[in-house]
């Protein structure tokens, strides 16, 4: 088993391809791929309904997919091959945590179908305890820990049967938020010494940010953009991905002439410069989106800079919010309200000028689908 | 002022409505005692009967327990207990694997089980004594079944089933389903699922199915009549005794007393397993 996993090692752990399900009328999925090297740690971020989850569970073998051209986890087919047979495991939003079982055999339960002998499930039992800082719950009763504890256990019981990949569908989803934050850090944590592969679906962008080196954003069954959290952030392929991503301000306006490198685009009567995403060269009259992420605004009193590659837009500030460790200040414009955030909380003037670098200011198409067939 | 006036109204209008609440607490309890009263009474006095001298006058005392040990030297009785117990257990195991089949089965089909219900519970309103006769008339005259042991059985069974559906179904119906996805995700294939999820969940409705069938098969009397074939129950031969005039009556108060706290005991045990895992 251990010579033929090393001889597998760059291969992918997970191959989806051109999968598509349907529930009655209701498409949730269409003909999405996905490959994960082994060893990742790559979340599912969508809205809901995108058909994140139903991805999850058509890698769990726990939904049936309507088509599907190719599905291998770690190599082997596993299209036939039902649920119980995968070697995957799964950590649910609502744990599945079994009532009438102790902390203990429920960590043992994928041991026991898996027919190992007591006393090494009970090894493993108490290593995957340790591992998760709950050493001494093992003849605890299910209803007696609490919401963070079940989380944990739940953890401890999907990755106790060493699988292949590691499903966690919202997991945390029914914590608070400071056990939320911990949580986070605990599965970065246990994935980097462990080494196993992890797929995270969550809804929540900044969970999405935290955890892992990939995002697959997914909307209405389709993967809108597949990158590193840099790049759905600086370069959204599309303006679902900008406002999914939170960037704060995104604006919408017709190119207006495009010449080596900087684009002009006419907003609401203003010319906005700013630098079209890789791979994209707008033509002259197309509907482009413009994001700009509000740490890239300054507002000033004085008149607009003369130099270019600064858009300067005539601003009156309105509310500011105290956000803890930073203020966000909405400006109304004549392109729109835009929201500057700022370190310190200098006096604001009467009115001024927004000005940001059109360096960060990212242009891309209003219809990428359409644009590529 | 006119807040003052108010209040007072106000006050008024609560101390009305708690003077309400106390009446009707007060009858709901009243009611409850008549209630139990009138259910018990006759079990509670036919206790009293079974230790009084002499027991046909109706009246209590002076106490004794002659007829007890009457009871236990004429042991005429004892072989109709002891098909009772028989039939009683053949058919409290029935309940117990078709209720589990079908209560674990009907939360989950929708509306088709709501129908399904509708069709396994209305045979509990048609008679006991019709249900005996439509039997015989079936089975017997028409398929031509012997009678006998067998279609007690059969007859106790049916009349027991609903009873131990119900009994499945309270369990079943919030049993959690996705229990048994993550145990199909953890490596347990179908069988297993249904041994070490579902099935454990469930045992206390199972457990309480196979009370419900045990106890209404000892005590069926209507069906049997019409069924028994050459077979003496229990309760046949305890409503023959009783209805026959003879020195044995003064018996069958003994006896029955005997049953009845029997009974009593097993449905205690029955509703208590029922009602536990709520608390869990």
């Amino acid at each position: 088993m251990a010579a033929t996993n090393s001889n597998r090692l760059d291969e992918p752990i997970l191959v989806v391809r051109d999968t598509t399900k349907r529930f009655g009328n209701v498409l949730a999925l269409d003909r999405v791929s996905l490959t994960v090297p082994r060893g990742d740690f790559v979340t599912l971020l969508g809205p809901s309904g995108s058909g994140k989850t139903t991805l999850l569970r058509i890698v769990a073998g726990l939904e049936t997919p309507s088509e599907i051209v190719d599905l291998k986890i770690s190599g082997q087919d596993v299209r036939e091959i039902p649920a119980n047979h995968r070697n995957v495991a799964t950590v649910f939003q609502h744990y599945g945590l079994f009532p009438h079982m102790s902390v203990g055999k429920n960590i043992e339960y994928g041991l026991l179908v898996r027919k190992r002998p007591p006393a090494e499930r009970r090894r493993r039992a108490m290593e995957a305890l340790e591992m998760v800082r709950l050493p001494d719950k093992y003849d605890r009763r299910v209803h007696q820990l609490s919401g963070g504890e079940r989380q944990r256990i739940a953890l401890a019981r999907a990755l106790v049967t060493e699988p292949d990949i590691l499903l966690l569908d919202e997991p945390l989803g029914a914590l608070d938020e400071r056990l939320r934050r911990d949580m986070q850090v605990e599965l970065l944590r246990l994935q980097k010494s462990l080494g196993t592969t992890f797929i995270l679906v969550t809804h929540s962008q900044e969970e999405a940010l935290t955890m892992s080196g990939r995002i697959v954003l997914l909307n209405k069954g389709r993967i809108i953009q597949d990158g590193s959290p840099q790049d759905l952030f600086d370069r959204p392929q599309s303006r679902f991905v900008a406002d999914f991503m939170g960037i704060e301000n995104v604006l919408e306006g017709r190119v207006s002439s495009c010449k080596s490198g900087e684009t002009i685009v006419a907003v609401s009567g203003a010319d906005i410069v700013g630098q079209p995403i890789p791979g994209f060269s707008p033509s002259v009259g197309e509907s482009v989106f413009l994001a700009i992420r509000a740490e890239r605004l300054r507002i000033s009193s004085g008149a607009a800079p003369a130099n270019a590659g600064i858009n300067s837009v005539r601003c009156k500030p309105r509310l500011r919010i105290y956000k803890g460790n930073h203020y966000d200040t909405e400006l109304e414009t004549q392109v729109g309200t835009l929201v500057c955030r700022q370190v310190d909380a200098g006096a604001l003037p009467e009115t001024g000028f927004a000005l940001w670098d059109s360096r960060h200011c990212v242009i891309g198409p209003m219809n990428p689908s359409t644009r590529q067939t | 002022m006119t807040d003052a006036l108010a209040g007072a109204a106000l006050m008024r209008v609560a101390r009305r409505e708690s003077a309400m609440l106390r009446l009707a607490k007060a009858m709901a309890i009243a009611f409850g005692c008549l209630g139990v009263l009138l259910m018990y009474g006759p079990v509670a006095w036919l206790a009293l009967m079974s230790v009084s001298e002499r027991p046909l006058t109706g009246k209590p005392g002076p106490f004794t327990l002659a007829w007890y040990e009457k009871l236990f030297a004429d042991p005429r009785w004892l072989d109709p207990l002891l098909t009772s117990l028989g039939i009683a257990t053949i058919v409290s195991i029935l309940c117990m694997i078709t209720a589990t089949a079908v209560g674990r089965t009907l939360p989950h089909i929708g509306r088709t089980g709501a129908w399904l219900l509708l069709v396994f519970l209305v045979v509990l309103f048609v008679p006991g004594v019709m249900l005996g006769v439509d039997f015989i008339m079936f089975y017997r005259l028409f398929l031509g079944v012997r009678t006998g042991l067998w279609s007690l059985i059969f007859a106790h069974f049916v009349w027991a089933f609903p009873f131990a559906l119900l009994g499945v179904l309270v369990v079943a119906g919030r049993f959690d389903t996705r229990l048994l996805e993550s145990a199909m995700d953890l490596g347990a294939g179908r069988w297993r699922r249904f041994r070490d999820i579902e099935m454990p969940l469930l045992f206390p409705g199972i457990l309480s199915a196979g009370f419900f069938g045990f106890l209404l098969s000892l005590n069926e009397l209507p069906r049997s009549i019409y069924l028994r074939g050459g077979t003496t129950t229990l309760p046949l031969f305890q409503w023959a005794e009783a209805s026959s005039h003879t020195t044995m009556v003064p018996l069958i108060y003994g006896l029955s007393t005997l049953i009845t706290i029997a009974s009593l005991g097993l449905t205690i045990i029955a509703l208590r397993q029922l009602f536990k895992g709520g608390a869990a």
